[in-house]
């Protein structure tokens, strides 16, 4: 076997329950699982694995808990499980390592057991959401990535094409080679159902623990001061033309305001569909040849 | 003979399949446990009042190590009518301590951890996983199907606590008396309040708590009420008849909206916010629904044989699946161990049921369901308690108090209850109580 | 006091997602901060930032390489103890390389960089942390999270930077292939300039298929499909199409509301769309009194005659679904 694929999960809780006054979070390991990104890197590792006859490896840096969801990943048919003991890399008060730090952690694992091809991600971790480990892992692996990806298609052994979502509703098509990181939206796939005798035998199969080394000096000055529940931020809107106050009231308010004053019509389904298609175009945004 | 994977399996992680898989194992066999939930208890209703004594056998002092809320000191009656409340208020400090007699426990902590037992006495949980068929060879159970590519699973017995309206028992037509007015609905409420709240509410304290039963809050509808008090929630909900739900046209979150109104009730759980809202069917008929409880290579246990005791406001089905389970678990090992696992083999299961309380009892209650659910109990009852209450406590004066025997004539002709019918009732319970 | 730099990757001529946003927090917390454009047509791309700011320097870049990129920015960035980069893709797929790069810490997804303290969010948006440092390093701020007004619509100067190109060297980034243009049906919600919303008003009956036929209807106006969460919750439309706080934060240019009540966890989170048109069969409720074109009738009825007069496509299953 001449290529290896690794998929990267991450361990979280699916439904935490956050108290809207203190922000205090309630974390439940039975409501504990992978996220639906994880899985589809997992599916799509599978697939690929399968065309490209390698084998497909997952790593998970978190608590011994997410040995029962390895375990099922293992029945889904993953070659190898492997899990990183995050100990010393953790960070007091959110126990929560830097992503610089996993993704060192996840680089160590990956390469120990030789070169990669392709390491598969989920697009964001639901619990951090900075979708940055992937890149950490393209950097340290010197490899090409394509993050938040809608679509794989593996071509011959070593080449990929994805398609990736862009700003603005624009999206584009990539071609990437081994070794690559790819990191993917939820949707791309759904993981198989494992069969019952293969999660019989991974009940009690072992799984591989390494422990993390030493947490990086970068992320030592940063520090968590404080968690609260999210309140959003202001957004800073244009203040209201006007010279003085008065003027300034009068247009916020809109009062006087030659704009289209506001209507309220009462109408039937096909009055209504007129009205609005009317009022779509007096706004410019219908041409007069739409319907 | 087929070759098996496992000597038995158990399908349903619940608390009679976890009973049953710790029997089994415990006698040495090779055990695996079906659950269709991604943990045992996940699919189960939350919390509720546990009555615990049945475990003496499988886990010595299990009140150290099992997933208690709180103990149950305080049990409550209460008679509701549109405005009235009457309560009747038991304390006990014996339920405080070992070996207590009813604690209120949250359903996914409480099946998680028997399942625990289960898997630390040698069984095989596999979680996610639901048994979708019976797999029979000339007439005789050998197996079980499950959802899972190559899922297909063979045992000398298979255990089914699969619960309420079980499949697995209709599917080997066990079933032969099972109607709509069997059943009950259950819904209910998890209420947060803080911890202090619930104490100071409720007049207890520490890692004690209260149970409440409600009659007459169900509209007309046969059925029942209650509220648990837990750490930091409460559980209010409503057992209610299917077939009369169905004729009403109120929906079961209209009757519990206005439970919660009632003025006996609101001050109870003033400022509470609503965790979670879940809703199960619960076997109600007790003895006389329940289906055949062996049949070759299978056995019944739990809800799943009806086994619930459940008479609208008493509801003991924890317990009664657990003792079921562990009948069905021992039966399995000492047919296995005679090597007949047919029908006649696996008699010895209603045998132990008999010996144990768990038949004893249902044969004992069996008039029970029906005298609960009736139309006196449910309505005219707690209108005729409470106005004879309320007329011995409302002060007239200048006019004379007429004494207790008169007011209890005078509202027994209103209310048109017959004395030979409240005689009769008043024997039933007698007997099925006492 | 810390200094800021603002580096923006642009395409084709304009800045990516939250650009504008970066340089008007960074300016807020620096008046100096230096402003950095890199990618294709950054001269075009830096127009856009008129009265934000009065300067900016640019990198030419053919086309996107994360990897080729940073490592010619590291020189650029030495000096500036802060660099803000937008959550956008392009910046998100820049930054982390950036920050191994240099070492530097990365805070990424910042809801706002204030004095010396960062707030980001946590746990799917339930919460905010709030992180101090003491040291250079990199953040990444979420797009559309604060807003950014121009003080005048003076364009920036503009010089570009003398920066060696390792283009045409060999680098393990991607290979561009093909850009695709926006497909409403597809775009992100917060993206969008037209939006058509469902609300539990057209759950009752078939309720698949009137989400098909908004879709279908979004469609045909150009726009993308959104709902609230009553109906996201009950499954009618995937959670990443509700509008509002807790689920996207919306700009849209126009807003045509179908039964939707506007309750304020929904309305909170439309921005503040120019033109607003709301069917209601209720004429008092929030939705109907923000709207310029107030409709009281069966929304269900209008879409029926919405698709006969648009000709709407027959709904797809990316209409609906994406
Ligand atoms: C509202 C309400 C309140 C109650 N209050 C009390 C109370 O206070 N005290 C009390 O003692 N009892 C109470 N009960 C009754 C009690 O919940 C049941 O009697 C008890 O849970 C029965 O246990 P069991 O193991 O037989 O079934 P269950 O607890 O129902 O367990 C069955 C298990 O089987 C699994 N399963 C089902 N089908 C399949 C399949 N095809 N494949 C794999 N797995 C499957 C289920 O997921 C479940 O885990 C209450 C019930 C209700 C509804
Ligand atoms: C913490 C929190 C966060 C929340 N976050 C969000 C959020 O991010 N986004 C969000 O959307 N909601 C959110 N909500 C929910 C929000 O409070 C409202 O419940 C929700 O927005 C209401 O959705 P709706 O307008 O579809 O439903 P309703 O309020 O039920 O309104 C339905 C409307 O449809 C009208 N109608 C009914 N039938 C017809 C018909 N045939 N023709 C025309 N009109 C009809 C009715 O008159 C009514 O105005 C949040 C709530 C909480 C507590
Ligand atoms: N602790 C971890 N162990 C394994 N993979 C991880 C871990 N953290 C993040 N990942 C991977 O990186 C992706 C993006 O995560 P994040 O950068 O945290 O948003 C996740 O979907 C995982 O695939």
């Amino acid at each position: 076997m001449n290529g290896r694929i690794v998929a990267c999960v991450k361990w979280v809780d699916l439904r935490p329950e956050v108290d809207s006054l203190t922000g205090h979070v309630v974390h439940d390991e039975r409501t504990s699982g992978w996220s639906p990104a994880d899985l589809a890197a997992v599916e799509l590792g599978l697939t690929i694995a399968e065309a490209w006859s390698v084998s497909c490896d997952v790593i998970c840096c978190g608590p011994a808990a997410a040995e029962r969801g390895l375990r099922e990943l293992l029945a889904a048919g993953a070659t190898s499980v492997t899990r990183i003991d995050p100990g010393s890399i953790e960070h007091a008060p959110s126990h929560h390592a830097s992503s610089a730090d996993v993704a060192a952690a996840l680089t160590q694992a990956v390469t120990n057991s030789g070169p990669v091809t392709l390491v598969l991600c989920g697009d964001y971790s639901l619990d951090r959401g900075t979708g940055s480990v992937p890149a950490f892992l393209a950097h340290h692996l010197s490899a090409s990535q394509a993050l938040g990806v809608t679509a794989v298609d593996p071509a011959e052994l070593g080449r990929v094409l994805v398609t990736r979502r862009l700003g603005g509703g624009r999206s584009e098509r990539l071609e990437l080679r081994g070794p690559m990181v790819v990191s993917v939206e939820g949707s791309v796939a759904r993981l198989r159902r494992a069969g019952l005798r293969a999660t019989m035998n991974a009940t009690d199969a072992t799984i591989d623990v390494i422990e993390a080394s030493g947490s990086s000096s970068t992320t030592h000055h940063v520090r968590t001061v404080s968690t609260l529940p999210l309140r959003p931020r202001p957004r800073s809107l244009p203040a209201p033309p006007g010279d003085d106050a008065r003027d300034r009231i009068l247009s916020l308010t809109g009062a006087l305001v030659d704009r289209t004053p506001p209507r309220t019509i009462h109408a039937t389904a096909d009055e209504a569909a007129d009205a609005i298609i009317g009022q779509l175009r007096q706004w410019g945004y219908l041409d007069a040849t739409d319907s | 003979m087929t070759a098996h994977d496992a000597d038995v399996i158990v399908v349903g992680a619940g608390p009679a399949g976890s009973a049953a898989a710790i029997t089994a194992a415990r006698a040495g066999l090779d055990v695996v446990l079906i659950e269709r939930g991604p943990f045992p208890g996940s699919k189960n209703m939350y919390g509720g009042v546990i009555y615990g004594r049945v475990l003496d056998g499988l886990v010595p002092s299990w009140w150290e190590v099992a997933p208690i809320q709180r103990w149950i000191t305080r049990r409550s009656t209460m008679l509701l009518t549109a405005n009235q409340a009457l309560t009747v208020d038991f304390r006990s400090d014996n339920w405080a301590e070992p070996p207590y007699n009813g604690a209120t426990a949250y359903r996914p902590e409480f099946d998680s951890w028997l399942a625990d037992v289960a898997v630390d006495a040698g069984a095989q949980l596999i979680c996610s996983t639901t048994v979708t068929g019976l797999i029979r060879e000339h007439g005789r159970v050998v197996g079980v199907r499950t959802d899972r590519p190559d899922g297909d699973l063979r045992a000398r017995v298979v255990i089914a606590a699969d619960g309420v309206n079980s499949f697995l028992a209709k599917e080997a037509g066990l079933y032969h008396h099972a109607e709509p007015e069997h059943y009950t609905l259950g819904i209910k409420e998890t209420l947060a309040l803080p911890r202090e709240v619930i104490e100071e509410r409720f007049g207890v304290r520490g890692n004690h708590g209260l149970d409440i039963e409600i009659l007459g809050c169900t509209d007309g509808i046969p059925g029942g009420g209650f509220l648990y008090t837990n750490l930091d929630t409460i559980a209010l909900g409503l057992v209610l008849q299917l077939p009369a739900l169905a004729a009403q046209s109120k929906r079961p979150e209209e009757l519990l909206a206005e439970l919660k109104t009632h003025s006996a009730i609101a001050p109870l759980i003033e400022g509470a916010e609503v965790k979670e809202y879940s809703a199960h069917l619960i076997p109600e008929a007790g003895f006389h629904m329940m289906p055949d409880l062996v049949t070759d290579g299978m056995l019944v246990a739990g809800d799943a044989a009806a086994m619930c005791l459940a008479a609208g406001i008493w509801l003991e089905g924890v317990n009664f699946a657990i003792g079921a389970g562990m009948a069905a678990g021992q039966a399995a090992a000492e047919a296995i161990r005679l090597d007949d696992t047919s029908a006649a083999g696996l008699e010895c299961y209603i045998r132990r049921l008999a010996q144990n309380f768990v038949l004893s009892d249902h044969r004992k209650l069996a008039e029970i369901p029906g005298l609960v659910m009736s139309d006196r109990v449910q309505q005219q009852y707690p209108s005729l308690v409470a106005n004879i209450v309320e007329r011995i406590f409302t002060v007239t004066n200048p006019q004379p108090k007429p004494g207790f025997n008169a007011i209890a004539r005078s509202e027994l002709k209103a209310s048109g209850i017959r004395v030979r019918e409240l005689v009769q009732d008043g024997w039933k319970g007698l007997r099925g109580f006492g | 006091m810390a200094t800021y730099l603002a580096l923006l990757p642009s395409r084709e001529g304009s800045l990516v997602a939250g650009g504008d946003e970066v340089v008007a927090e960074a300016r807020e917390l620096d008046p100096a901060a230096r402003v950095v454009i890199i990618g294709r047509g950054a001269e075009n791309a830096a127009t856009e930032l008129a009265g934000l700011c009065e300067s900016v320097e640019l990198i030419e870049r053919d086309s996107f390489e994360p990897s080729r990129w940073s490592d010619d920015l590291v020189d650029v960035i030495v000096g500036a103890d802060v660099v803000v980069i937008p959550a956008s893709p392009d910046g998100r797929d820049l930054a982390p390389r950036l920050a191994a790069l240099t070492g530097r810490p990365l805070i990424a997804g910042a809801l706002s960089v204030q004095g010396g303290q960062i707030v980001v969010a946590r746990q799917g948006g339930l919460l905010e942390e709030h992180v101090q440092f003491d040291g250079p390093i990199i953040v990444t701020l979420q797009p559309h999270v604060r807003g950014a007004l121009a003080e005048s619509e003076l364009a920036p100067t503009t010089t570009t930077l003398a920066v060696s190109d390792t283009s045409g060297t060999r680098s393990n980034d991607a290979r561009l292939i093909e850009v695709f243009p926006p497909d409403p049906a597809t775009m992100d919600l917060a993206e969008a300039s037209r939006l058509v919303g469902g609300g539990a008003g057209l759950m009752s009956g078939d309720a698949a298929a009137r989400f098909a036929q908004l879709g279908a209807v979004a469609v045909a106006l150009g726009a993308s499909m959104g709902a609230t969460r009553v109906v996201t919750d009950a499954g009618w439309v995937s959670h990443d199409r509700q509008i509002g706080t807790t689920g996207v934060v919306v700009a849209p240019q126009v807003y045509v509301a179908f039964a939707i009540s506007g309750a304020v966890q929904h309305t909170a989170g439309l921005g503040h769309p120019e033109h607003i048109i709301s069917v209601n069969t209720d004429p008092h409720c929030p939705m109907m009194a923000m709207a310029d074109l107030a409709v009281v009738a069966d929304a269900t009825a209008t879409l029926d005659a919405l698709v006969d007069r648009l000709g709407a496509a027959a709904p797809t299953e990316s209409a609906m679904t994406a």
